[in-house]
């Protein structure tokens, strides 16, 4: 904000600044010196002594000045307020652009598809009804199960074994002698001894490569995307229309054996009595799972009239690779027992049955699988019945290709082939076709039940088209367009009455194949273009913020002396000045709002005519085309305020720690081991921030300032390191981490002695929020009821209402009716959330600052009264720092009892920050802002989560509530997850108004530019995560470690914008109406 | 509430009063400020002790070099049979050889400046420790072990293993205080306000202060390497800090002792 000009017309000799600032401070000293030596009253730094005004001249000169007094800070309310609105306003802009960023970026990289609901059902077959057209004519019992629904059934039970990161080369002759090759020789024997019981082929992933994704293609049929846009709000389990699904609906009985990946997926599909799920998550375990599967497989076996199908699926194969990698004899051993056991079972099988073996994907040469190179995708099938109804269509194809790069199947080809087989319909969602093999005919030329396989499989992928365009609202190419599907659907169509079966079965199988591709590049292709386009909209925005931080700090300090505004103002009262006019048109802020308006109109324009003249519809383009170009008028605007960005080149050691700190994570972010051990690397920051401010401290003069500067200096860094002791590892740490966020690594239920944390929390924290408030005498007016006994009392019932929870899942109190426990806790946790943000707010609106205001006898003068206000050197902060608090109580309630710990740790660490910055004299340098955004990643790892879409911890939604409700379930586990981002968010304008007394002005410019340098940590790494993750889109580690920090930071980045715009600015401004109205108005 | 008292403003006008009022308001806020100047340290400078002086950065790597493949295989044995013995020898021949002893250096000029708490016990002990280089080699190397177990309270806080691994930090910890710290206690002694000084990064640069920066700073860096997933021997803890220190150590005395010598921060 520029200063007021004063533009005196008589009585002051020289009408500038300078001299006003001179004549003031001479008074100043002056009445120091009296000060000094006649009053020796102790809380000099925390009070400020008032005299009362000599006798007034008259009275009606009184009222005058009375009168000017009150229009003046009418008009600096006024003019504060619309200031504040231009401020938010340049927050919103900047929230927009993040948005269009992340979004635009997300769009060309997130792959996105449409669940449908739609289910296949028996009796409503895709193909045309049309009875001439039908190739096979009618079967006994078509349209029902035990005839088979679309096709003739062939088997009435299915064995699925499933060799996870079994690959296609582990199972045929290879002429070396690498351990895993020829050690699992059955399938391929089989397959060319007896080609009509048994066929081996190459079976081809569709990346990612992970046993999840690879299991939702092997039962659906659909391509995997990394989010499923789905009607769930949350859990994995598939609700697309799949083979288990209709498995179920046909009343057969499914057995599951093995991986627990299923039972996530498919819960209560499986006979409980018979299924054995185990754990997937232990790498370090080759035995137990397959040693599982094959103890309950074979008495299955003898039990046949007890399932229908059974699911067998092993891990040991993917784990020895996972620990050894392939080349070990650990990898040989394996294979050589899967080699006994598929024998052993094919044994086993009657003519009813049909065995499947089968890998979920390949492994690449070091063991490990996610990723989309050959090794990995290129996995084996291989179907045995003694039945002998296998053909080839050649006599070449009696042999099982030497390279999965000859004849391989899509894995999804699967899902049709076991529905025809098991007459079960396809279901919806389908895109694979039928395998050749098993619809040929013994002899390889059944021809019409091929072509009629191929069709009604067709039929169905193009019912399933239809649905999903319609859904999506786009139209679907024409039959015009030649090579198009439709076109090659309709010459398919034609050929059927003609019946020549060959050439009809090869028509349907080019439709599906070219149906297939459409998907796969509609699906699956990485659309660089909107990729850089977010890159760029993301990267400009963070240096327009950067330079919008740098620009004011330069502004600032010219004119912040409270003492000097008091006297403009009084001279003002006085008439002796004029009121100073203050210029709105010159707020910063303002004419960045102004010129982001100007630039987005005609990028919104330009980008949507283009998109109409060149008829391409994308009219969303004009966003990103307005973001641009309001971007570039901001950046000019700030540029017209004499901005270089040489400014952003650090200038100090603080400067250069916030920017190592900033940057070398953001590089980091380019190895998967930076990205996994990032809770460490910023326990290691945090750290060395401690240890330079302590360090540091011994150049300040005063002693005892610099006791205390490294007192906190200590006490941060030795509540780091205790936070630090919270952990929950994620699967790549593993073994060098152990989790002790849950009672074990294994359970997510809190043990009994961490349920004693939080009631720790409520009986400590309030004392040392107290002993951060006495020393400049702020713990006065609301502060002692609310943090002593109203904030203390949420804290004890947050801490009530994990034991509830406790009682109520261990069950401790037996005679209690059903729900008594969870009703009791719930409404527990209701209160205490009311007691936050109702109450909370309610207080912090209406709340006096704390101060206290105390009257003694003047020393000097002991006539006189002399007034000591209490507090008023922290008026601001005292006060401010009860809306945190609000946040504090419900974050603690909504993390866990270990995440409630870690929490408190995170406040009492931002206290002892403040005192730090406040000490060493920091608070102008970026430091402060960026060890802010350091204290709130970090604790985002010590309540318990990770950068991994499986820690979210989807149970805090039902903390509140009972069922689902939104918004405020999506809500809960928002503020679980990002809890440590969002304290210290609110916390921002505690780098400025702590230690901030009432006459300090420019508050608002400060806390925006505080929340600039918060907020920019937090977009640079969003800015980093997202060049990685989209320069890395080909790495191995794409899903597992890249994507997921990607999407972390850019829901971390809207989330820090909206909690500064709508909390921290908001609160900002309700703290100086509060002040303002008490103390009269500095801004 | 009551402005500021408009008459208190109208008295301080007289600009005479203004002048003469703010010579004595600056001087009582600022009567504390620091005049106490540390030298630099100097090289002794004979033969002996410049030949050696240049010498030891080799040594040093030579000890590293010596042990460093024992170091991967088993760092706690490395640690305890080589290296630290043979830097612990070395750093008490260096002090010796070539370091002023305390008081007699740079310090001592500074102090006839102004008068400190704690000076006059290290005046005193610098005489006697002028009397016998040893006996303060030795005290040195007390005091050096002292610390260390506070340097590895430090790491641990750092993120050092808090539970296991407690010899291999030890040890590591003895080395940072070895290397940084040991010639700082021969040439200052315990004199506080000479170690407010190095502790609040204001003493000027020479081979034993260059020594210690570098010490720490590689010490920080040798953390970088740790995470990888390069799944290699030598990032066995704490190989690659002890390799930071080393590293950091020599490169920092030979700067400061050189290029950056009497420069501050």
């Amino acid at each position: 904000m520029p200063p007021p000009q004063p533009t005196p017309k008589k009585a002051v000799p020289a009408p500038d600044y300078k001299t006003l600032k001179s004549q003031w401070d001479a008074a100043k000293r002056k009445k120091d010196a009296e000060n000094a030596t006649t009053s020796k009253k102790a809380a000099a730094a925390a009070t400020e002594p008032q005299q009362q005004p000599p006798a007034e001249p008259n009275s009606d000169e009184v009222k005058l000045r009375e009168l000017r007094r009150a229009a003046l800070e009418g008009r600096r309310k006024k003019a504060y307020q619309s200031r504040w609105l231009w401020t938010a306003g340049f927050w919103v802009w900047m929230l927009a652009i993040h948005l269009v960023g992340l979004g635009y970026f997300t769009s060309g990289f997130l792959l996105t598809r449409l669940q449908l609901d739609d289910k296949s059902v028996c009796e409503v077959p895709p193909a045309p009804a049309a009875g001439g057209d039908n190739i096979l004519g009618d079967w006994k019992g078509k349209g029902t199960v035990e005839g088979g629904c679309w096709h003739p059934r062939t088997f009435d039970k299915a064995v699925v074994v499933l060799i996870d990161a079994l690959r296609y080369d582990f199972t045929v002759p290879v002429d070396d002698n690498a351990e895993f090759h020829n050690q699992f020789p059955f399938m391929y024997e089989t397959a060319v001894r007896e080609p009509n019981k048994a066929f081996l082929r190459p079976f081809i992933a569709d990346p990612p490569t992970s046993t999840l994704q690879r299991l939702k293609g092997l039962t659906t049929g659909t391509l995997p995307t990394f989010i499923d846009v789905g009607s769930s709000f949350s859990g994995t389990a598939v609700e697309e229309d799949n083979l288990l699904m209709q498995m179920r609906e046909a009343g057969k009985r499914v057995v599951h054996l093995g991986d627990d990946t299923w039972e996530s997926l498919f819960p209560g599909y499986f006979e409980g009595n018979l299924s054995r799920p185990y754990d997937s998550f232990n790498v370090w375990d080759l035995h137990t799972v397959d040693d599982g599967v094959i103890e309950h497989i074979f008495p299955l076996m003898e039990r046949k009239g007890e399932w229908d199908v059974v699911i067998g699926h092993l891990l040991g194969v993917d784990h020895a690779g996972h620990r050894y990698g392939p080349e070990h004899p650990e990898m040989g051993k394996k294979l050589r027992q899967m080699d006994g056991f598929v024998r052993e079972l094919a044994g086993k099988i009657d003519e009813r049955t049909v065995l499947i073996v089968m890998g979920d994907h390949g492994m690449d040469s070091k063991g490990d699988h996610g990723g989309e190179s050959d090794d990995e995708v290129q996995a084996a099938l291989w179907m045995y019945s003694p039945k002998g109804v296998f053909g080839r269509t050649k006599p070449e194809f009696a042999v099982p290709p030497a390279t999965a790069e000859e004849r391989p199947v899509n894995q999804i080809d699967l899902v049709p082939t076991l529905a025809l087989m098991m007459g079960i319909p396809i279901p919806f969602n389908n895109l694979g076709r039928p395998i050749e093999e098993v619809f040929a005919g013994p002899r390889g030329n059944s021809w019409n039940n091929l072509a009629a396989a191929e069709r009604v499989s067709a039929a169905g992928v193009k019912r399933y088209q239809a649905s999903y365009y319609a859904a999506r609202g786009m139209a679907e190419e024409s039959a015009s367009t030649p090579g198009s599907p439709a076109d090659l659907w309709d010459k398919a169509e034609s050929l059927v009455s003609k019946g020549n079966w060959v050439a009809v079965y090869s028509a349907f199988a080019e439709y599906q194949r070219e149906t297939l591709a459409r998907c796969k590049s509609l699906w699956a292709q990485f659309n660089i273009k909107n990729m850089i386009l977010g890159i760029a909209i993301m990267g400009f925005g963070v240096l327009v913020l950067l330079v919008y931080v740098s620009k004011g700090a330069e502004d600032d300090e010219a004119v912040d002396d409270p003492e000097l505004d008091d006297a403009e103002k009084s001279l003002e009262i006085m008439g002796v000045i004029p009121d100073s006019e203050l210029p709105l048109e010159n707020v910063l802020e303002r004419k960045l709002v102004a010129a982001a308006f100007l630039g987005a109109v005609p990028g919104l324009i330009g980008g949507a005519l283009h998109a109409y003249l060149k008829g391409t519809g994308d009219y969303y383009r004009g966003a990103a085309m307005a973001a641009l170009t309001s971007i570039a008028t901001v950046g000019v605007s700030l540029y017209e305020i004499k901005e270089t960005l040489w400014t952003l080149v650090p200038s100090t050691l603080w400067g250069w720690m916030a920017a190592v700190f900033t940057l070398t994570q953001s590089i980091g972010f380019a190895s998967n081991s930076y990205t996994i051990w990032e809770d460490s690397i910023l326990l290691f920051f945090i750290t060395t921030f401690g240890f330079v401010t302590a360090l540091s401290a011994l150049r300040i003069q005063s002693l005892s300032d610099r006791y205390m500067a490294i007192y906190h200096s200590v006490l941060f860094v030795i509540l780091g390191r205790l936070a630090s002791a919270s952990k929950l590892c994620r699967e790549e740490q593993m073994p060098y981490c152990t989790s002790t966020y849950y009672a074990s690594s294994t359970s997510s239920t809190s043990a009994l002695w961490q349920l004693a944390i939080p009631f720790a929390v409520s009986l400590i924290l309030p004392t040392i929020i107290k002993g951060y408030l006495q020393p400049t005498r702020s713990y006065e007016g609301l502060a002692p009821a609310w943090i002593g006994y109203v904030f203390r009392t949420g804290l004890f019932m947050s801490a009530l209402y994990w034991v509830l929870d406790a009682a109520d899942n261990g069950n401790w109190i037996p005679g209690l009716p059903e729900k008594t426990l969870k009703n009791l806790s719930v409404y527990n946790a209701q209160m205490v959330l009311g007691l936050a943000f109702v109450a909370g707010t309610t207080a912090f609106m209406w709340a006096p600052p704390c101060v206290s205001i105390v009257t003694s006898a003047s020393k000097s003068t002991p006539t006189r009264a002399q007034v000591a206000i209490l507090g008023y050197g922290n008026a601001h902060g005292a006060r401010y720092l009860l809306l945190p608090l609000n946040f504090l109580v419900s974050l603690v309630l909504l993390s866990k009892p270990m995440g409630g710990g870690a929490i408190a740790i995170l406040f009492w660490q931002i206290l002892s920050l403040i005192e730090i910055l406040d000490l060493n004299s920091l608070s102008s340098t970026p430091i402060g802002p960026v060890m802010l955004a350091v204290l709130g990643s970090f604790h985002f790892f010590k309540t318990g989560h990770q950068a991994v879409l499986s820690t979210i911890q989807w149970d805090s939604a039902f903390i509140p509530l009972f069922t689902v409700r939104y918004p405020w379930s999506p809500v809960a586990v928002v503020m679980n997850t990002f809890a440590g981002q969002i304290l210290a968010a609110v916390c921002v304008p505690l780098l400025v108004l702590w230690k901030a007394s009432p006459k300090r002005k420019g508050v608002l410019g400060e806390v925006s530019r505080k929340l600039g340098g918060f907020v920019g940590y937090f977009a640079v790494e969003g800015l980093a995560c997202m060049m990685w993750a989209g320069h890395l889109r080909r790495h191995l580690m794409l899903y597992r470690v890249f994507m997921p920090r990607f999407a972390t930071a850019g829901v971390v980045l809207v989330v820090v914008d909206l909690v500064g715009l709508g909390v921290s600015l908001l609160g900002t401004r309700g703290n100086t109406v509060a002040v303002g109205e008490v103390f009269g108005w500095a801004e | 509430m009551p402005l500021v008292d408009p008459i208190t403003m109208a008295s301080a006008v007289s600009k005479k009063g203004a002048a003469s009022q703010t010579v004595t308001v600056e001087s009582s806020v600022s009567p504390t400020v620091e005049t106490y100047n540390l030298l630099p340290v100097s090289i002794n400078q004979t033969p002996l002790a410049q030949t050696l002086r240049h010498a030891q950065p080799l040594l040093l790597s030579g000890v590293l070099a010596l042990g460093f493949s024992s170091l991967v295989k088993d760092p706690v044995a490395a640690m305890s049979s080589t290296t630290l013995p043979l830097t612990a020898a070395l750093q008490a021949a260096y002090a010796v050889i070539c370091l002023p002893v305390a008081g007699r250096g740079g310090s001592d000029a500074a102090k006839k400046v102004k008068p400190r708490p704690g000076e006059k016990a290290s005046k005193k002990k610098a005489k006697e420790g002028g009397n016998n280089a040893y006996v303060l080699a030795a005290l040195s190397l007390l005091i050096t072990a002292l610390v260390t177990p506070f340097i590895y309270v430090c790491m641990v806080l750092f993120g050092a293993p808090f539970l296991t691994h407690g010899s291999h930090t030890l040890l590591c910890a003895a080395h940072l205080s070895l290397l940084g710290l040991f010639p700082l206690f021969y040439v200052h002694g315990v004199d506080a306000s000479a170690w407010a000084a190095v502790g609040g990064f204001r003493a000027p640069l020479d081979e034993t202060f260059g020594g210690l920066a570098g010490a720490l700073v590689g010490a920080w860096l040798g953390a970088v390497p740790i995470p990888l997933d390069w799944d290699r021997d030598w990032q066995r803890w704490p190989v690659t800090i002890l390799v930071g220190i080393y590293g950091g150590y020599v490169l920092g005395k030979v700067i400061g002792g050189t290029v950056a010598w009497g420069k501050k921060f």
